[in-house]
């Protein structure tokens, strides 16, 4: 079971997407007659849309599989393992409060640990020399399954931690910021030997830089320090955060280097470690493919056309996430246009699906008002 | 940016400026007001002026820029136009002075149309030029407007009041703007203190944080979020429907009074159904008159539509979508919001049920497009009007501008005053 998807998770290269297409394909097929066998709502809806579970293992063209949108997951609970399977349960920020559960199982795992060790490392992120990690999001607890938290814990494993300090501690039955403590710490380390590496928000992130650039700090953290940033832009759009600045706030407040800021991208529903290369382009790695669907039609559009973004990945077992349709609209690019040398496209963000300005992902981020409407 | 007396600043000096705004207003009260005349004049010159082309350079651009339809821009234009607001401020307020009380037994007393003061405008963002015109109602009725610029402002606010206040210089300790997000708390606190009632456009959500920032001392003006929708009598004619779904395309649904749904006089559901399927092609030819809806929103209704087509249970629904439209038939005879961007339902409302089912909904309802026959248009009204709906129209004009038109069934102008009785 699942020898194909194991296969392309153990891939040396993880962005030979043109070296494994055929096995990814055998791979979303291979699972997806798993689902069809596990899940009866998932097998009703592979048939509402033409296709015989029972024919799903030579499956040439994931496209033609039905993508699921999130707004489907976060009302239905899609399980084709039993519960007691499941090892890590995550839930996603949640869209006007109602979130997607998500229950992974041992394979699933597997699969995301060696996806991780091989992203991390083809992106110098692994690496032996102990480092102080500063966390720009919420100390885990009993209670917060948020996918940030748990992630952000996770990236604390790629070097060893000496020290993890939270912008948000848990105290006195609250989540409360704690900037100050942050900044004293920082201070405290860039004299010390082992480099730094700063994990949030990069809205977060940005405000931390600007907070401490205003105090006039002006730090060189020891070599190796790096800014890393996961869970998008959305909450501060209205403040027209660019990156750009936020690298010259890097630069100028913690003394780290551009090619040093890199920034995750993944959902819930599709645990795929996305990882800027060194011209800060999500590139598509060998574990999932991009199909980018006409916002009317949902057909898939050409290269270089916006619509909505389909993410396909093999990866999870327990639960049919083959192909998810999230709420963003993106354009995907061909490999050749960044000059980083991958050569697998790439896929830029552009923005939410949605009354513009309302704000959803409502995880750490102050009470928002929403745009209202006039008569 | 913001507009502070008159002179344009940039957003970092916001500090200084919260600083010292409350004793700047104050001063202004204590030692200025401004008569009905002055403001009228001065919307006069900048509507005149704005349609002579002297903003041409920096509006036709922004007009080209966010697709934004001339006519309908010459349309609110006239709203600030001595003619509208003469008539408005004639319906809503009536004259100046109001005549003195003369109680029983007792001695005139002499009454008074006063201002509330200072205003905090909260405006939305979904019509350009909006929060402008929140100020132009708040100057009307004489007082100082303090505005908090929308997410989504595209220019076209500060722009005006910045003329506005250019051309007539007597009101520019009248008119302060602020471009702070709404997520900047301890400003909008502080606009709150100083304001004698804050004025909110927009939705549950937007009225709710209002009710936080305002204290027990300062009022709370709501308008909006509203919902609109169509009641039709069977047989509809296709003029009345082709009127309708014009509307729908033109507005994109997006505004209070636009029309979410059509309400069929009918208990079957064969004759919803058959509705829906004559009312879906003429929604396509429509949208082909429009120019498409923005994609994001499209995106978010093409989402929706397919993640309801995928469930095991359609409760019922039946789904007519292509050409960046949609209608869908249901069996609940529940308001509610469409899909936006041209997406709407049809459902089943007998006339009996009408009071019953919509009364609950009371505080959200607003226009009512009504098809029928022209016999029954008086009773239906009526019984609308009952349910709670504050405004019936035809099809074709659910979302009309109209000077002297009540906001959500009350006067903003005479919300805006208060009066004093001096013995």
């Amino acid at each position: 079971m699942m020898t194909n998807s194991n296969k392309l998770f153990r891939w040396r290269d993880p962005y030979d997407t043109a070296g494994t297409e055929g096995l990814f394909a055998a791979a979303m097929g291979e699972n997806a007659a798993f689902q069809a066998e596990g899940c009866l709502d998932y097998a009703r809806i592979l048939r509402q849309y033409g296709l015989d579970p029972g024919r799903l293992a030579d499956l040439r063209d994931p496209a033609v599989l039905p993508p699921l949108p999130t707004v489907y997951c976060k009302r239905h609970t899609l399980r084709s393992l039993p519960e007691r399977k499941l090892l890590v349960r995550a839930t996603s920020s949640g869209t006007g409060g109602v979130m997607s559960r998500v229950g992974l199982d041992a394979g699933t795992l597997g699969r995301g640990l060696s996806m991780s060790v091989r992203v991390a490392r083809y992106h110098r992120l692994l690496s032996p020399t102990p480092c102080h990690y500063f966390i720009l999001g919420y100390q885990p607890r009993r209670g917060n399954d948020t996918a940030f938290s748990k992630t952000g814990f996770a990236f604390t494993f790629f070097a060893p931690a000496l020290s993890r300090t939270y912008a948000l501690v848990w105290r006195e039955g609250g989540y409360r910021l704690d900037l100050e403590t942050m900044k004293r710490r920082l201070l405290a380390r860039a004299e010390g030997p082992f480099p730094v590496r700063t994990i949030g928000f990069p809205a977060y992130t940005w405000l931390l830089l600007r907070e401490l650039e205003r105090e006039g700090v002006r730090l060189k953290l020891p070599k190796g320090s790096k800014v890393t940033m996961g869970g998008g832009w959305k909450q501060f759009e209205g403040q027209k955060v660019e990156k750009e600045e936020l690298y010259r706030l890097a630069e100028t407040v913690l003394g780290v280097g551009e090619r040093d800021c890199v920034e995750f991208f993944g959902a819930v529903e599709h645990p795929i470690l996305y990882t800027t290369c060194s011209h800060h382009h999500f590139h598509i790695p060998v574990y999932s493919r991009v199909v980018i669907r006409d916002v009317d039609t949902l057909e898939p559009v050409p290269m270089g056309t916006p619509g909505l973004v389909n993410l396909m990945t093999p990866m999870v077992g327990s639960m049919p996430l083959l192909s998810v349709i999230t709420d963003d609209l993106g354009v995907l690019h061909p490999g050749g246009d960044c000059p980083c040398g991958i050569s697998s496209p790439y896929l830029e963000i552009l923005g939410r699906v949605g009354v513009r300005d309302i704000v959803t992902c409502a995880a750490g981020a102050a009470e928002f008002l929403k745009g209202g409407t006039a008569p | 940016m913001i507009l502070y007396r008159g002179e344009l600043c940039e957003d970092r000096e916001l500090p200084r400026l919260l600083e010292r705004l409350e004793a700047d207003c104050l001063e202004t009260i204590a030692g200025q007001s401004i008569d009905r005349e002055t403001v009228v004049a001065a919307c006069d010159a900048l509507a005149r002026r704005a349609e002579a082309g002297d903003y041409d350079s920096v509006l036709q651009p922004f007009l080209a820029a966010f697709s934004i339809d001339p006519a309908r821009f010459r349309e609110a234009l006239f709203l600030f136009k001595r003619e509208a607001l003469s008539y408005k401020l004639a319906v809503e307020l009536g004259s100046e002075d109001l005549p003195d009380l003369t109680p029983p037994g007792r001695a005139p007393i002499r009454r008074r149309r006063m201002p509330l003061g200072v205003l905090f405008h909260m405006a939305a963002g979904n019509v350009d030029g909006l929060p402008a015109y929140s100020v132009v109602e708040g100057l009307l009725a004489g007082n100082v407007n303090i505005l908090k610029l929308p997410a989504q402002d595209r220019g076209a606010s500060l722009l005006l009041l910045r003329e506005l206040v250019r051309l007539e210089p007597r009101l520019r300790d009248f008119v302060y703007v602020f471009d702070v997000p709404s997520t900047d708390l301890q400003s909008l606190e502080r606009f709150a203190k100083i304001a004698d009632a804050v004025v909110v456009w927009g939705g549950d959500e937007a009225v709710r944080a209002a009710r936080t920032l305002a204290g027990p001392d300062t009022a709370l003006i709501c308008w909006g979020h509203k919902l609109s929708f169509a009641y039709a009598v069977p047989p509809v004619p296709d003029g009345d429907l082709e009127a309708l779904a014009d509307h729908i395309c033109a507005t994109g649904q997006l505004l209070c009074s636009s029309c979410q749904g059509i309400f069929l006089d009918t208990g079957d559901m064969g004759e919803v159904h058959a509705l829906a399927e004559r009312f879906f092609p003429i929604l396509q030819a429509a949208a082909r008159r429009h120019p498409p809806a923005d994609p994001a929103l499209r995106a978010r209704a093409t989402l929706e539509l397919y993640a309801r087509e995928l469930e095991a249970d359609s409760g019922g629904r039946r789904i007519c979508r292509g050409g960046g439209v949609s209608v869908t038939a249901a069996p609940d005879s529940q308001l509610e919001l469409g899909l936006l961007a041209g997406n709407c339902w049809v459902k089943p409302l007998p006339r009996d049920q009408i009071v019953p089912r919509l009364k609950p909904r009371k505080g959200y309802l607003q226009t009512a497009g009504l098809l029928c026959p022209e016999g029954e248009r008086a009773a239906l009204s009526a019984l609308l009007a009952r349910a709670g709906v504050v405004r019936v129209t035809g099809p074709g004009d659910m979302s009309r501008t109209v000077p002297g038109e009540a906001h959500d069934g009350a006067y903003p102008l005479a919300a805006y005053t208060r009066v004093v009785e001096v013995s």
